[in-house]
């Protein structure tokens, strides 16, 4: 990394999905880009999780009460524009993505389940999603190969699923036509404010060290977001969610639709080559250093019993899944936010640093990174980010010590 | 390819089915040993329909992908190198499905 002597306007740490989505935006915008990621691109939840594009409420809004439900719903504003800008990524970054939206069900077994359904669809509905309850005969006319047993289901004609294997590459390689700089196998080993608000950042990569100053830096990288912004003594109430993924082998197309499950853990669609995959938020067991504490360095591993049952749900919802073999199991692990939605935008302890990252953030990290984008190439954040922004867990800030 | 015959003792074969033909196999023995020892080596095809064979012998590769039933239970895919020979063990390296 010697002679890299330029000046740039960001450090963005974590080449994942947000943090190459946000160098594309911030190079078009015209700023001075340097990218540190610590493995190779794509390597972490980015590129594990399974590609479910989902807009409807999350089952794990619902699973904790009407409160939790009614603040979850308020992620529907985003979840439309994430649609929108699904609709669009492809010809944006002018290459085939994979992507699908050919709609998703979100399926009940039970009258209680529908009940949860009905509530679900109509706070959406009052939030602009153009969901709707389907009644078991109208589930069984859209969707024959699923299970005669499931009361209905909510459907959503713009759901579907993307590759996840190829979009950071189309961010990554378009960032670096717009100029920005990207460095893999490289960590961010030390971060210091200075008196003048600036950042001073050390890098290890292949060629040494470089210490890096810039008047911003992104952390995107995830899961480990908290130990990174924990160098400058700051607490962002991210945790590791370790969890499962797995596939079928081919089979002819039988199912266009996104698949999730209002009363269990469950999410399945058909990729283009055929295979099923199959998740919904099953954990895996995160590795444990000597002393005990979670690990999260090494890959977590695939937790047996929570295998078996997410695949019975899905043999129960599809049982046509069960003539199909399993080819593969694997682990990813994503975070989750104190309140469960994303946390997007400047810490304001620490004005200059911003952070992007928490769960569901294949559908929603497009159109966070653009929302981020504006925000530091503006100087303020749009209204469409206000719900997100780190300044709601400003107390946890309340004793850091900064210059 | 053969057994090693000589200085080997194995238990007394048994038969398993191999794409219709009856073949002989030890007890101990992978479905991965008694394709090869079919005088095909032949497993799972690639989707244009070209022939692939055994690489890693170690559950990792799935080039010796076959369709396997036991008796008269349903057919499963599975790695040849990975499944035990059985009495009563069928074979089928084309989807027994959509077979003609």
């Amino acid at each position: 990394m010697t002679g890299e002597t330029s000046k740039f306007d960001i450090l963005i740490v974590g080449g994942g999905l947000v943090g190459c989505a946000s160098a594309w935006h911030l190079a078009r915008l015209g700023l001075k880009v340097l990218v540190a990621e610590r493995g190779h691109l794509n390597s972490g939840a980015s590129g594990q999780n399974a590609g479910s594009l989902h807009f409807q409420i999350e089952r794990r809004f619902l699973e904790q009460g009407e409160k939790a439900a009614a603040d979850g719903a308020r992620i529907v504003t985003l979840n439309r524009l994430a649609l929108e800008e699904w609709r669009g990524i492809e010809h944006m970054l002018g290459r085939p993505l994979d992507v699908a939206m050919h709609g998703g069900l979100m399926v009940a077994e039970t009258e209680a389940q529908m009940a949860l359904l009905a509530f679900k669809v109509a706070r959406e509905n009052e939030l602009g999603l153009s969901t709707q309850v389907l009644d078991g005969a109208q589930l069984r006319e859209r969707a024959p190969y699923l299970s005669p047993h499931l009361a209905g289901a909510a459907w959503l004609a713009d759901e579907g699923h993307a590759n996840p294997r190829i979009l950071v590459d189309a961010f990554a390689e378009g960032a670096g036509e717009q100029g920005a700089r990207i460095r893999t196998g490289t960590a961010l080993t030390g971060l210091s404010m200075a008196r003048d608000g600036t950042y001073s950042a050390v890098l290890s990569g292949p060629d040494g060290e470089m210490r890096v100053n810039t008047p911003r830096v992104l952390l995107a990288s995830g899961h480990w977001v908290p130990r990174l912004a924990g160098m400058l003594g700051l607490n962002v109430p991210l945790y590791a969610a370790p969890l499962m993924m797995s596939v079928t082998d081919r089979t002819e197309p039988v199912l266009p639709y996104l698949i999730q499950h209002v009363g269990a853990r469950l999410s399945m669609k058909q990729t283009e080559d055929g295979n099923l995959l199959i998740g919904g938020g099953w954990p895996s067991r995160l590795a444990r250093r000597a002393d005990g504490t979670p690990d999260l360095d090494r890959p977590a591993a695939v937790e047996m019993k929570n295998l078996r049952a997410n695949l019975a749900v899905a043999a129960r919802v599809m049982p046509g899944l069960a003539q199909r073999s399993l080819l593969r199991t694997w682990t990813g692990t994503t975070c989750i936010s104190a309140d469960q939605l994303p946390i997007v935008g400047e810490i304001p302890a620490a004005p200059g640093l911003f952070v992007a990252a928490g769960g569901s953030l294949f559908t929603l990290g497009p159109v966070l990174a653009r929302l981020l984008a504006r925000t530091i190439a503006e100087g303020s954040a749009p209204e469409e980010l206000s719900m997100f922004l780190p300044r709601r867990f400003a107390h946890l800030d309340a004793f850091a010590v900064l210059p | 390819m053969r057994r090693i015959e000589q200085g080997v003792t194995r238990p007394e074969p048994i038969a398993v089915e191999i794409d219709g033909a009856s073949v002989m196999a030890h007890p101990g023995e992978t479905v991965a040993v008694a394709v090869l020892a079919s005088a095909s080596r032949r497993f799972r095809d690639d989707r244009s329909g070209a022939p692939r064979g055994m690489f890693c012998n170690m559950g990792t590769c799935s080039e010796c992908t076959v369709w396997a039933a036991l008796g008269t239970s349903p057919w499963r895919r599975v790695r040849g190198c990975l499944v035990l020979a059985e009495p009563t063990l069928r074979i089928s390296t084309r989807d027994p499905e959509s077979r003609p």
